[in-house]
């Protein structure tokens, strides 16, 4: 590995005062990082390590947010009930990433520094409309999610801030929020495409709510606006997913690359999101 | 060259050294401490071989930087045998034949570890996806599935 400067702040205080005097990059888990600065795709001069700031470790909840500390890594989020309960697709998403041992040190804040448009956390963390809360030496700031994801592996943080948490309002019960990706195997796998939605209706069974985000086809993970706008107000049927599945192939712009080409992309978007919509259907029938 | 001090406890003894930041857990676990059960494979996370337990839980030590791993207490495969007696699952392993030539069996042996630490009854789909992240390409898995399933059998009787 190249050398570089090592910063190990042991609190917040500290690292806003590093961030402040020295252009350094951030580590947290080391999973995206490390392959990184061994094939020379990151060179940074100065490294600063923030994995011993514990207290950006944690989920809580008030009345009616969840918030989530950057450096909460994706076994916490998948073990967590009260994820579970209020972002299931997220504790889906956390369940996919990687294996064992990138869940238990791969963090939320890298996933979202990192900004890969193939990031597995983002897909459900847009359907939940989330805030990134960055703070610094001059104050905090709070982005929505879809502004602070710029370009692939590009953010609105500046080089004094760091990501101190994500937040999300609590969406009231029932809805169903569901995470579906492809890769080439089923374990241990980075996405071609991924999606999440989340539905809900009213009493007379007319969709209320629909969120449909995807990852992987786009420069950024996206929302699909258009596509939830038409299914506000109908009823489900799969005619009406097939439509919707229809409206996402519009809003979506994969690439080639080597997990899978345009093409391919294009045709399972469209099929993720109709099997997605149909499993969050399901699950608010239960 | 900056050099940082780094406190660690492996396979319960304390170990207090001075390194350059810029290696890995794997390179000073291997390299200063002599323990060379975990491999290096893939350096990315990919192949599992340099697999460690770290406060308790699986991680991939080519991708933990040693000062990150400063305060944390580590084991590895060399921790496994007590007074001379394989762990059951090293037994298993042997019994079972699920060891070819070797090199993923340090990192399948501490996966396998931390699952049963924490899930002492696994189904064979847990396993899967305890093991997902290590690879074989001698054994075709079945062996391994079967050695962690004896393993478990023997640990529930102690």
């Amino acid at each position: 590995m190249q050398s570089f400067n090592y910063l190990a702040p042991h609190s917040q205080n500290e690292l806003c005062q590093v961030l402040c005097n020295t252009a350094g990059k951030i580590i947290a888990g080391g999973t995206d990082m490390l392959p990184q600065m061994r094939n020379l795709k990151q060179t940074p001069s100065t490294l600063i390590d923030i994995s011993h700031i514990s207290d950006l470790r944690y989920i809580q909840e008030s009345e009616d947010e969840v918030l989530i500390g950057a450096l909460t890594t994706w076994s916490d989020i998948l073990e967590s009930p009260l994820i579970q309960k209020t972002a299931p697709a997220l504790a889906q998403a956390a369940s996919l990433v990687g294996a064992p041992m990138t869940r238990n040190r791969g963090t939320i804040g890298g996933n979202l520094g990192n900004a890969s448009p193939a990031a597995d956390s983002l897909p459900p963390l847009l359907t939940l409309d989330a805030i990134v809360h960055l703070n610094s030496q001059s104050g905090q700031r709070q982005v929505p999610l879809r502004n602070f994801l710029t370009g692939p592996g590009t953010t609105d943080l500046k080089a004094d801030e760091y990501i101190q948490q994500v937040s999300y309002k609590k969406v009231a019960l029932p809805f169903g929020n569901v995470f579906n990706k492809l890769g080439p195997r089923q374990g241990m796998t980075i996405s071609i495409a991924s999606v999440a939605v989340l539905l809900a209706l009213d009493a007379n069974g007319k969709i209320t709510l629909a969120r449909i985000a995807l990852g992987a086809v786009a420069p950024t993970a996206v929302r699909c606006p258009d596509a939830e706008a038409f299914l506000l107000g109908k009823e489900p049927s799969t005619e009406l997913w097939q439509e919707a599945a229809h409206q996402v192939r519009k809003a979506i712009a994969p690439i080639d690359d080597v997990r899978g080409t345009q093409e391919y992309r294009h045709h399972i978007a469209g099929i993720l999101t109709r099997r997605a919509l149909q499993t969050a259907y399901l699950s608010l029938q239960e | 060259m900056q050099r940082i001090q780094v406190s660690l406890k492996v396979n319960g003894k304390k170990y207090r050294l001075e390194t350059p930041p810029n290696r890995t857990l794997l390179e000073v676990l291997r390299e200063d401490l002599g323990l060379t059960g975990a491999k290096d494979g893939c350096s990315s996370g990919e192949c599992g071989a340099c697999t460690v337990l770290l406060d308790g839980r699986a991680v991939n030590s080519c991708l933990v930087l040693i000062g990150s791993a400063d305060g944390h207490s580590i084991e590895t495969v060399e921790g496994l045998q007590k007074a001379g007696m394989p762990h059951p699952l090293q037994k298993a392993f042997v019994e079972k034949g699920a060891v070819q030539c070797g090199f993923c069996t340090p990192g399948m042996l501490m996966a396998a570890k931390a699952l049963l630490d924490q899930n002492p009854k696994p189904d064979e789909e847990q396993i899967r996806t305890a093991l997902a992240g290590n690879l074989c390409r001698c054994t075709g898995y079945t062996k391994i599935i079967d050695a962690v399933q004896e393993a478990a059998k023997e640990l529930r009787y102690e």
